[in-house]
């Protein structure tokens, strides 16, 4: 593309509504993020009359802080396995309803609609199919799989489980929709030369489709490691965090130590270094997957 | 990506045609099982959500996955005449807070991407690094600086604020790389020759780059409808508990009081997802062109 047209030069009214849109921005993304590099640094609390310079004393409180490494290691765990979940069912979803006729249109509908429900909703009708009275035990019972009602959201395991479980249901409806469309930008030729050559359906997939499905993978692999880095809502309505910070993730931690322990300056810190984490995750990930990309 | 005939695409994973045109109606038909199935099994929490909303508590407690027979409207009518009437504001709230935002975003993200498309390759690269960035940070690390900001010019928890930090934050980061991405499959010469004509690039903007952007726009109402719709944070915290709700913030007030009682539960949660969930539907062919078009990038 040319960049040979800049004709007006005085012509202000656009670059006017530019600098807006780049101010807000500036704004709303980049000062913020400099302004909690600089509250990490301080003992801000919004009970206090004035907040002091504290150096790197918060950064040194992250080493020792045990509900810390706990909800890190829980967000990182999450973040790796549904996104390995999630990927893995929506490519065999994906392939599953790769069909033209109006039964899988209308399939290929509904599998995006837990990508329309807010978090919240998506929390609570979870909550009611985990509840002890509700529908997961019901079913489990009358299947005689299990005797006495399970508590899905009572013990810390468990209930990572189900946080997993719904977060990889939800994102599931979002990989399936990018690997659909990944698919059917694969040539048919592709597979008649592969049938030709007498490769079978396994080696089609693993040679072709799955080689093919590469750039889409990318994105999808991308978005769900990012999506779940940030996860909060689904967790707010459907566990709180619990039972025992089980299932904090990092961003509720933040947001508990921010507005139930008022310790803005130490909720800066860990934003920093999810912040951080959330980079060093998003752009190595991605380089990679687009490596991968180009060697397939 | 290359593609080698974009005419012909495959539109079926691939079948050896030789060895399955006899197995083919079995096969077809078992193909067919197993993805009704599969997806039953995969919206059966929607199917819940729907179900139950139209049964008594102790129908749902007896039955919870059985359709309602017979159907009862009592959920949703006490839903809706709750005296502090949760749903009817919540719905009011959010619907004005994403029109306020999108009629700020879509000129001000359309007019910038447009701008920057006059700019040096080298200033447009790092210009879209730095928008990148904005898609990739967690909300809840800019959440207080954020709020500190609204405070200064007397806008936290307040509607306009929400409003301005929709605005200014990540979804404008989204209407950038989608307007950004449209705009390079826009021919140069038409742009080029309204100039020559005179026009001033406000006017080539509104009057040419605007309608040319129609698909890209499609996109940004429909995907950030949804999540100004759907957010939670954001309205919890820049708004607070006691500047009124939006329906997400309602919802979440609300239901906490309702932990057992299922067919309360499930009426206001009907009438939460209605909207979305019916756009959705409506619009399910702009959606996935949406996502398809960013996929493809």
């Amino acid at each position: 593309m040319t960049t040979r047209a800049r004709p007006r030069r005085g012509d202000p009214a656009l670059g006017l509504i530019a600098v807006v849109a780049l101010g807000l921005y500036v704004l709303f993304i980049i000062v913020p993020v400099g302004m909690s590099a600089w509250k990490s640094l301080t003992d801000e609390n919004p009970l206090m009359a004035q907040s002091h310079f504290i150096g790197l004393a918060n950064y040194r409180e992250l080493l020792h802080d045990s509900t810390l490494a706990s909800s890190l290691s829980f967000t990182l765990v999450m973040a790796a396995v549904v996104t390995i979940v999630a990927n893995a069912a929506g490519i065999g979803f994906a392939i599953l309803l790769n069909k033209t006729s109006l039964s899988f249109r209308m399939m290929r509908a509904v599998a995006f609609l837990p990508q329309v429900l807010s978090g919240v909703i998506v929390g609570f009708v979870w909550r009611y199919i985990f509840a002890e009275d509700g529908i997961l035990n019901h079913l489990l019972t009358a299947l005689g799989i299990i005797s006495q009602p399970v508590s899905w959201l009572g013990s810390p395991d468990l209930a990572m489980f189900s946080v997993g479980l719904v977060a990889a249901w939800v994102l599931t409806g979002f990989t399936t929709v990018v690997h659909l469309a990944a698919l059917q930008s694969i040539p048919v030729e592709l597979y008649q030369a592969a049938t030709v050559d007498g490769a079978g359906r396994w080696q089609q997939f693993r040679w072709i489709t799955f080689r093919m499905l590469a750039p889409g993978t990318t994105i999808s692999v991308t978005i769900s490691l990012i999506t779940m880095l940030k996860l909060y809502d689904i967790i707010a309505a459907l566990t709180g965090g619990g039972p025992a910070f089980a299932t904090q993730s990092t961003a509720l931690y933040i947001i508990n130590l921010a507005f139930t322990d008022d310790r803005f300056g130490y909720a800066s810190a860990v934003a920093m270094l999810l912040l951080a984490v959330s980079a060093a995750i998003a752009l190595s990930v991605t380089g990679l997957l687009r490596r991968r990309e180009v060697d397939l | 990506m290359t593609v080698l005939t974009p005419q012909r695409r495959a539109a079926a994973p691939p079948t050896a045609p030789s060895q399955s045109t006899k197995r083919r109606p079995w096969a077809s038909r078992g193909h067919l099982a197993a993805a009704a199935l599969l997806t039953l099994a995969f919206v059966s929490p929607i199917y819940l959500t729907i179900v139950n909303a139209f049964k008594t508590q102790s129908q749902i407690i007896q039955n919870p996955e059985a359709p309602p027979a017979p159907p009862t409207l009592q959920n949703l009518t006490e839903a809706l005449s709750r005296p502090d009437r949760i749903v009817q504001i919540g719905l009011m709230n959010s619907a004005v807070t994403v029109v306020a935002s999108l009629v700020l975003i879509i000129p001000l993200g359309a007019a910038f991407s447009f701008w920057l498309t006059r700019r040096s390759a080298g200033f447009r690269r790092i210009v879209l690094a730095v928008f990148g960035a904005g898609l990739m940070i967690p909300p809840a690390v800019i959440l207080l600086p954020t709020i500190r900001i609204l405070s200064i010019v007397h806008l936290d928890h307040t509607y306009p604020g929400l409003v301005l930090s929709n605005v200014g934050g990540g979804y404008l980061s989204f209407a950038v790389f989608v307007y950004s991405g449209f705009l390079r499959s826009v021919p140069k010469e038409i742009i080029e020759a309204a100039a020559v004509d005179g026009a001033g690039s406000l006017r080539i903007w509104w009057k040419i780059v605007m309608p040319l952007l129609r698909p890209a726009t499609a996109t940004v109402t429909i995907f950030l409808s949804l999540w100004i719709w759907n957010d939670f944070m954001n309205p919890q915290f820049i708004l607070g508990p006691l500047k009124g709700q939006t329906i997400t913030t309602g919802l979440y007030l609300s239901l906490g009081q309702y932990s057992t009682n299922y067919a309360q539960l499930f009426g206001v949660m009907f009438l939460a997802a209605v909207i979305p969930v019916a756009g959705y539907l409506v619009l399910q062919k702009q959606f996935r062109a949406g996502l398809t078009a960013g996929a493809s990038r």
